[in-house]
């Protein structure tokens, strides 16, 4: 079943007040939202709270919600304003969108490294635990800004327009946060291969 | 003919621009074709966009945390004692 046939069922059930239809929210969307609130809050305590909020929100607002191609937006949009009134402006938050120049690798050795596919490494889990970890220490180090658009694009697969519906954003801002969060993983991962080979 | 890296008519910048775009298959054929040309003439860009190739096929293989059962367990538990007394009441 698409994504889409199951959202409209769910819609269904929500707009008849079936008993299950908060279970089924629950089933199809609860990993989804509390590992989103993971990544964007980095405490399960307020990823708890992010889960919690969301799913109050949706109790309280869904039913007035008439389109199942919309859900994914309008559950991401209320997990992602949840997460932004949890997280403090801190450090990591650019003040301006960060420049392709800062993030072009200076010359062709750079732009040579190579990152190694998950799927080809050896069948050594040592070894497929690092690189898992390095991509994970990747998205953490990002900031908000870019590892919002990177999570929805590419851990949660949604299309450009449902992640500028979520974010309220211009599609146009969302292809741009996107390419400079996937570069920024990338040079990071390519550090990484850089450091191990030395 | 091969062009030193950075310095090419069809600028590297603008093509390191929009390679994601590439590789989401969002962009006009005409403006991927001329991407084609450039990286079959330009090896460090060809090699960045596999290594960005890469990197999305890892990130598209991210496993995410799961929710704990037992803070579904207390949602699920909360919810039908607020529906029933929403009910009752």
């Amino acid at each position: 079943m698409s994504h889409v046939d199951a959202d409209s069922l769910l819609l269904d059930k929500i707009h008849k007040d079936e008993p299950d239809a908060f279970d089924r929210l629950v089933e199809l969307y609860g990993d989804r939202i509390f590992a989103y609130g993971m990544r964007m809050c980095g405490h399960r305590e307020d990823a708890s709270d992010v889960f919690q909020d969301t799913l109050l929100q949706a109790f309280r607002s869904l039913k007035t919600l008439k389109e199942p191609k919309a859900l994914r937006s309008w559950l991401y949009r209320v997990v992602s304003n949840s997460c932004l009134m949890k997280r403090r402006k801190g450090k990591f938050e650019p003040r301006r969108e960060l420049s392709l120049e800062e993030l072009m690798p200076a010359g062709a050795e750079q732009a040579a490294v190579e990152i190694p596919d998950l799927a080809d490494l050896p069948v050594d889990a040592l070894l497929r635990d690092e690189a898992r970890r390095a991509v994970h220490d990747a998205i953490d180090s990002l900031p908000p800004s870019y590892r919002e658009v990177l999570m929805l694009r590419d851990i949660e697969q949604l299309s450009t327009r449902e992640a500028a519906q979520a974010l309220g954003l211009p599609e146009s801002t969302i292809k741009m946060r996107l390419h400079r969060g996937r570069v920024m993983v990338r040079n990071h991962l390519a550090a990484q291969v850089g450091t191990a080979a030395e | 003919m091969s062009h030193e890296h950075g310095k090419a008519a069809v600028g590297c910048k603008a093509i390191f621009e929009r390679l994601s775009e590439y590789l989401d298959e969002e962009l006009d054929p005409e403006v991927c074709a001329a991407m084609d040309r450039h990286m079959g003439d330009c090896a460090p860009c060809a090699k960045f966009l596999e290594s960005l190739r890469r990197t999305v096929t890892a990130l598209h293989d991210v496993e995410s945390p799961r929710l704990p059962d037992e803070l579904r367990r207390q949602v699920l538990e909360d919810y039908h004692r607020l529906r029933d007394d929403l009910k009752d009441g």
